[in-house]
């Protein structure tokens, strides 16, 4: 028996040391939110934060993780950054399928995290462990730099401008 | 005329009376310890032996991935064709069923099967004929505890002359010095022990001693280093900038226990291998009597570039998450390592998933040629049995420029050194695998 603090709240889980944190939240604590991609930490869809670092957790036993604190996508809205990148992500539209963006929003966070200002470059290095088949990179890019300054940086989409009240 | 028929004669006898005297000399030196009845197989010695085949490294050759335990059937690829290792189980027909202990230890002191044929010295006996009459009836006790396996032996691919068997019987009258280990009483017991471990059972040399044109080890250089099957197998002598002489005792405690030393070295290739069949199933006394004889192996100097950098400044200015800003910009390699290495390495070199996964202070990333380092990128590392977390797929998928590119980006930047691999050198070694 393992006590994981995931979101904020200790979950008990019968499960071997070794098996890997993402089936662990998936299918037995039942956080679909985070996705199976590649299963070899080369695609980014299964990132989560462990101690507020973005980490792969489709090859991350369970055994190590202790009681580090584990914050998956269904909770990032709850960290000041992942509000400003979830609200910026709304506001560009950043998704197209959606499959990698969980991945996106959480490696996004813990880049807003440990660098409030991001040049491009910073979120080319930081960002380019997380693949998109859609190719949404420009916009992700866009997202980014609009949570981190506030400011708009392209088209708002009508969605997020009626959540915001009229036009300014 | 008459003369140089007389000349001839004079040198076939001198001839003949050197090898006679050195085979006289040889035999003399041999154990009279062969001839014995079987010991019975009580459940300490199988138990004992156990132990003791976990520490020769016996099921390392024995079996092939995926394959039974000690079956055989492992491919050694050498410059003159290919041997098959054999089937070791207490199968009767394909195996050493019907051995007697005589004729394994005889196997193991001399390189000779039951049938009096000899065997080739991929199987280590130079190293184990040092090991005890009484090891190695206990490692046979352990082997025919086994369930028999019916695996036939794979042909040799082996040109002429090396196919010829006999013809080992001249190599051994030059390589082979049968005999058994013996104390040395100027040294401390623990050391003695550690001797016996790493070169009767372990046969570290075997992968970590250089080989001479014969393909014989050369025991002046004892553990200095060599490259086998691609990868390079470390100088692991006392010496403090080529060797192991500046690990700690913990460091090479944690090594031989877990695979992984804290900033020296994580074992990958034929060395995580060595570490998940044998080195992590030593007891502590043997792991402590290893590493007091480490201490006190000959220092050997290795290649001039290879030592480690002590503090590059590289990894100073990185953070975990980002390198300095500057550095590699546009870089090809550098690209490749932001999307495929470092979300579990990072770049401060501390390794974010485990700490297996640090690259600060490797010899692989400190190495300009990039030997283990492009291996490892080609077939990926796994200690998966030992730690579920220590574990790398391969990026074999990726191209010979790419792989070259992220590999000197790696060295540069872990080490501050400038990488020297060059598609081409990618290539061979693929085709190595």
């Amino acid at each position: 028996m393992l006590t994981l603090n995931v979101n904020g709240e200790d979950r008990s889980v019968e499960v071997p040391e070794d098996m890997p944190l993402l089936w662990v939240l998936r299918d037995v604590i039942g956080l679909t939110g985070t996705k199976f991609g590649c299963g070899i930490a080369q695609c980014g869809a299964c990132t989560v934060h462990v101690d507020g670092q973005a980490v792969r957790s489709c090859v991350l036993p369970v055994g190590e993780l202790g009681d580090a604190k584990i914050t998956t996508v269904e909770a990032i809205g709850a960290t000041p950054e992942g509000k400003k990148i979830q609200d910026a992500w709304l506001a560009v539209e950043v998704v197209q399928c959606g499959y990698c963006q969980t991945g996106q929003v959480m490696s996004a966070a813990a880049l807003l995290r440990h660098n409030p200002q991001p040049t491009d470059e910073d979120i080319d290095a930081a960002m380019s462990g997380n693949i998109c088949r859609c190719g949404t990179y420009v916009r992700i890019r866009q997202a980014i730099h609009q949570a981190a300054t506030g400011k708009p940086v392209a088209e708002q989409t009508i969605a997020y401008n009626l959540q915001k009240g009229p036009a300014q | 005329m008459r003369n140089l028929v007389r000349i001839a004669v004079a040198i076939v006898v001198l001839a003949a009376i050197g090898i006679a005297g050195l085979a006289g000399y040889r035999w003399l030196h041999n154990d009279r310890d062969v001839m014995a009845a079987d010991a019975p197989a009580s459940p300490e010695l199988v138990r004992r032996g156990e132990y003791l085949a976990h520490a020769a490294d016996c099921v390392a050759c024995h079996q092939v991935p995926g394959g039974k335990p000690y079956a055989g059937g492992t491919p050694f690829k050498l410059p003159f064709g290919v041997i098959y290792s054999t089937n070791i189980t207490p199968d009767k027909e394909t195996g050493i069923g019907t051995w007697s202990d005589d004729d394994f230890v005889r196997a193991l002191h001399h390189g000779v099967r039951k049938d009096g044929r000899h065997l080739y010295p991929a199987f280590p006996y130079t190293s184990y004929t040092r090991m005890s009459r009484d090891d190695a009836v206990a490692i046979k006790a352990y082997l025919f505890s086994l369930e028999p396996v019916h695996a036939p032996a794979k042909k040799n691919e082996l040109s002429f002359p090396f196919n010829q068997r006999w013809a080992m019987a001249f190599w051994n009258m030059a390589f082979l010095d049968a005999r058994r280990f013996r104390d040395d009483p100027d040294r401390k017991p623990e050391q003695n022990r550690g001797d016996y471990v790493a070169n009767a059972l372990g046969h570290c040399g075997e992968c970590h001693t250089p080989r001479n044109l014969a393909f014989a080890l050369d025991d002046g250089k004892e553990f200095a280093g060599a490259d086998i099957q691609g990868w390079r197998a470390y100088n692991i002598t006392s010496d403090k900038t080529f060797g192991v002489g500046a690990w700690t005792d913990q460091q090479l405690s944690d090594y031989f226990a877990k695979g992984h030393a804290e900033g020296r070295a994580a074992a990958s290739g034929p060395m995580a291998e060595a570490v998940e069949y044998s080195t992590r199933h030593l007891n502590e006394g043997d792991r402590n009597a290893l590493i007091s004889y480490l201490r006190i192996v000959k220092a050997q100097p290795g290649p001039a570039g290879t030592e480690i950098a002590p503090d590059p400044e590289s990894l100073k200015k990185s953070t975990a998450w980002a390198p300095p800003a500057d550095a590699a910009k546009g870089d090809l390699g550098r690209k490749i390592f932001e999307g495929a290495c470092a979300s579990c390495h990072q770049y401060d070199g501390k390794g974010q998933q485990t700490p297996y996964a640090g690259l600060a202070g490797l010899r692989s990333v400190n190495d300009p040629d990039g030997v283990n380092l492009t291996m490892a990128l080609l077939q990926g590392s796994d200690l998966k049995d030992i730690n579920s977390g220590a574990w790398m797929p391969s990026f074999a998928a990726y191209s010979d420029v790419e792989l070259a590119a992220v590999a000197n980006y790696v060295i540069g930047h872990f080490s501050g050194k400038q990488g020297q691999v060059t598609p081409e050198k990618v290539a061979e070694r693929r085709k190595q695998q």
